[in-house]
């Protein structure tokens, strides 16, 4: 077992409100009366959409299982229900709209994973502030790049002269993105490779570089926002 | 239970839909008119007018007719003041708070104007269903369009002018969606849609993804000011302009009349090269205006206007991730894609020409009545996925906008923020809600702020306060807030800022049975009027026949064709009162005195029908 701080879950599976029987925290509707089941505290997208909790994902087959679940949960449905099953489509849908959203995009399906298995990444910006160690020296780089730049911009440098250094000095940083693309896929296979018995530590230690990559991976998308603007002042 | 209604409430026009067995239909009057102009008009007496009458009132009695109103639903003064110059009625308001009409002595919100309009819309298909042989009629819930970039607000506002009118809101969709449902009808079509709708005042494009029924939108954006409204500001402004100083103070009459020229000139150009943009003599003008206007200047004049719609249409593609190229079909929807430039720049931008095959003016309220039925039904071959357009936000420290639910979200949707107090034993939080992307809160729309109360009294910073944001499926939002170490859960105040709180809605809810019974009068007076119309038009037609000329002196007597024409003259001066009865009394007369004229007519007629049979048998 994984620990799994994050995800809070009743000691006792909840019951249904319509004919109390005990209802498996992960099923949508109660297997006596099959009514909607209100949706109580759940942090698992992937276990809310049944999958397993693997970072290879079929897309399509997301996309189908979504339409599938909308066309059970959505309130357009419950019209004429009970206020406690309308309320508990609205609820559904809401929390499907959002797994949807989480997993379907690779890197927030990471941040998901990280956030369930207990290593959060926490707030952007506070994270945005420190350099990551191997980032120091591209960063370095290209500050310096970046202020001289700035100098000669408002020394009346030509434009032209100064968008091709601003290309020149964003070529490293790309070749970094790209380089982290490589590994944060690796990292991901070697998640999936382990297997849910896999001793404690070597989860944990994918986890970590699964996360210090993603911290990278925002650090440069940053770094190529701040370019970004750089060469808009250019106009 | 009653009857269920899809309604299209648009700026300049409005109209209503439901679902048969065999399919949806379009609810039409006598002369197959679908579309009721979507103007209010109250005379000094108080008496309500919608629809045509209220549009032949915006020529004679400008200053009390209100047109455009969807403009203005859930804004404040402060958004408004640019544009009131141009139009005939008063705006006014609190600053910071909800726009008011002016008319007459008297002031209406937005909501209200609408519920006006939603009320004829109801009574209109009311008729309908009774004249269908009908026995339950009575239309009580209805579902109805926005444009899918209103905000939170502005469709508050559209939920309660539907409550004003006595309407149940089953669900407010959006425009483009519900457009998407209706085309969905005839087409099996899977991939991946454009609509491209520019109505009379609001623009939207949505992106959709259709697959085994369900109707995913992608993204969405638009600009909530940005018509046909505008072109005809242009035109307007244009014959001002080239008027001098004989265009400045000009009653508000002639303005309309000036407008209603540029209106048509606008609508001729979208088949002809070339038209005349002509206005009668009006006051203020003795002599009219004529000018010639051909399409390249019409063109020429209006392509900002319509270069700005693909600003929005390009952050839409972007959000959905997909090249122009990519889709598998672009729809237009609104009256003013019929203008060709719009066409043409859809069509250049998407690579592909546009479908328009369902009537642009009406697939909209076909499928809010497709929707109607999904949700009466529960049937589930249709689905309907739609996003909410702006992020949801609140104010955090130093003014800046803290994002919650993120634009282009599925909906329903929901979020949570956690809060905390500052001072030892505080026992309440102020929060503001935003809607934008903007970073800075001013920059953003004020929704509403509330207080949360009942924090129990801890040490700063100790109280864990969860506050949940929800959007529904109409994408309207509810808040609610609970304290997690007590599990206490919190009252909520919420102000909206540019809405009627319930306590008002309810008010005017009162007002409006009140007024009922004046509405009524309302439709009597119509009606009265409407019947004298048919019958001077009936005599007139008469005098003017040509069997008239021969039976002149002969059986119909100078002295009895001198009643006729008096007692027309009397109707008429008649019909201009809003008296009623002084209408009818004077329709029984002309009715009176035509009597042996029709008696005359009618066998003259029968001797030529018989003659010509004898003929024919020799």
């Amino acid at each position: 077992m994984s620990a799994q701080p994050l995800t809070v879950r009743s000691a006792t599976p909840p019951e249904c409100r319509s004919c109390n029987t005990s209802v498996p925290v992960d099923e949508h509707f109660c297997p006596n009366c099959s009514r909607i089941q209100s949706l109580g505290r759940h942090g698992d997208y992937f276990a809310f959409l049944g999958l397993p909790r693997q970072l290879e994902l079929d897309v399509q087959a997301l996309d189908r299982r979504f339409r599938d679940l909308s066309r059970q949960f959505h309130p357009d449905f419950y019209y004429n229900a009970t206020p406690a099953e309308r309320l508990a489509s609205l609820e559904r849908s809401s929390y499907l709209n959002d797994a949807y959203r989480a997993l379907k995009q690779p890197v927030s399906r990471i941040e998901h994973l990280l956030t369930i298995e207990g290593l959060p990444m926490g707030k952007s910006d506070e994270q945005a502030a420190k350099v990551p160690p191997g980032l120091l020296e591209e960063v370095f780089a290209l500050n310096e790049e970046l202020d001289e730049i700035r100098d000669l911009r408002q020394s009346g440098a030509d434009p032209s002269t100064l968008a091709a250094r601003l290309a020149t000095a964003r070529q490293p940083i790309e070749a970094k993105r790209d380089e982290h693309e490589r590994a944060l896929a690796e990292a991901s296979a070697q998640w999936d490779r382990l297997a849910a018995d896999a001793p404690a530590d070597a989860r944990r230690a994918t986890l970590e570089t699964l996360r210090q990559l993603l911290l990278e991976r925002n650090y440069i998308t940053n770094l190529l926002g701040t370019i970004e603007r750089e060469a808009a002042a250019h106009g | 239970m009653g009857k269920v209604v899809g309604i299209d409430l648009g700026t300049t026009n409005s109209l209503v839909a439901y679902v048969t067995e065999r399919g949806p239909v379009v609810i039409r009057d006598a002369s197959g008119d679908a579309l009721v102009p979507s103007i209010v008009s109250v005379d000094a007496a108080g008496t309500v007018f919608v629809g045509r009458e209220a549009q032949r009132r915006l020529l004679t009695d400008s200053s009390r007719t209100v047109y455009s109103v969807k403009r203005f639903m859930g804004r404040g003064v402060d958004d408004v003041r640019d544009e009131a110059h141009l139009l005939p009625f008063r705006i006014g308001g609190e600053p910071g708070g909800v726009v008011r009409i002016g008319v007459g002595d008297k002031e209406f919100t937005p909501p209200e104007i609408s519920a006006f309009v939603l009320r004829d819309l109801k009574r209109r298909a009311e008729e309908h269903f009774r004249e269908q042989g009908e026995f339950d009629f009575e239309v009580d819930r209805a579902v109805i369009t926005v444009p899918a970039y209103f905000n939170d607000a502005q469709r508050t506002a559209t939920r309660d002018a539907g409550r004003l009118a006595g309407l149940e809101v089953l669900r407010i969709i959006n425009e483009p969606t519900a457009a998407s449902l209706a085309y969905g009808l005839d087409q099996k079509n899977q991939g991946t849609i454009a609509v491209y709708d520019l109505g009379g005042g609001t623009f939207d494009i949505s992106i959709l993804k259709v697959e085994d029924g369900v109707f995913q939108v992608l993204s969405t954006n638009g600009d909530t000011h940005l018509g046909g409204d505008d072109i005809d500001h242009l035109l307007t402004e244009l014959v001002l302009t080239e008027l001098g100083t004989a265009g400045h103070g000009l009653p508000p009459e002639t303005v309309q009349a000036i407008r209603k020229a540029a209106i048509q000139a606008k609508i001729d150009l979208s088949g002809a090269g070339e038209t005349t943009l002509s206005v009668d003599r009006s006051p203020g003008l003795p002599d009219g205006f004529m000018r010639r206007l051909t399409r390249e200047e019409f063109e020429a004049l209006i392509r900002p206007l319509v270069d700005r719609t693909l600003v929005p249409v390009r952050q839409a593609l972007d959000d959905a991730g997909l090249e122009p190229r990519e889709l598998d079909e672009v729809v237009l929807v609104g009256g003013s894609t019929r203008v060709p430039l719009v066409r043409r720049l859809v069509e250049e931008l998407f690579g592909r020409a546009p479908h328009s095959d369902v009537n642009p003016d009406e697939v909209v309220a076909v499928g809010a009545a497709v929707q109607a039925d999904i949700l009466i039904s529960g049937r589930r071959e249709m689905l309907l996925l739609d996003v909410t357009p702006l992020s949801l936000g609140i104010e955090t420290m130093g003014g800046v906008t803290s994002k919650i639910i993120l634009r282009n979200s599925t909906i329903p949707a929901s979020g949570r923020e956690m809060f905390t107090t500052g001072v030892d034993g505080q026992t309440a939080v102020d929060v503001h809600v935003l809607q934008g992307e903007r970073e800075l809160a001013a920059d953003c729309r004020s929704l509403a702020r509330f207080r949360l109360r009942g924090i129990p009294p801890m040490p700063a910073g100790l109280p864990r306060i969860e506050v949940r944001f929800q959007i529904d499926a109409n994408g309207i939002l509810s808040v609610g807030a609970k304290e997690l170490r007590t599990d206490i859960e919190q009252t909520i105040d919420v102000k909206p800022s540019y809405g009627l709180t319930d306590a008002e809605v309810e008010r005017m809810l009162i007002d409006s049975f009140e007024h009922a019974e004046a509405d009524f009068e309302a439709r009597l007076l119509i009606d009265a009027r409407n019947e004298a119309e048919s019958v001077v038009s009936a005599t007139e037609k008469s005098l003017r026949h040509p069997d008239f000329a021969q039976l002149a002196g002969r059986e119909v007597t100078p002295a009895e064709l001198a009643r006729i024409e008096q007692a027309v003259g009397a109707l008429k001066a008649a019909m201009g009162s809003t008296d009623r009865e002084a209408i009818h009394a004077a329709t029984h007369a002309l009715n009176d005195a035509t009597r042996h004229l029709a008696e005359v007519m009618m066998n003259n007629s029968v001797r030529e029908a018989l003659a010509g049979k004898s003929v024919n048998d020799v």
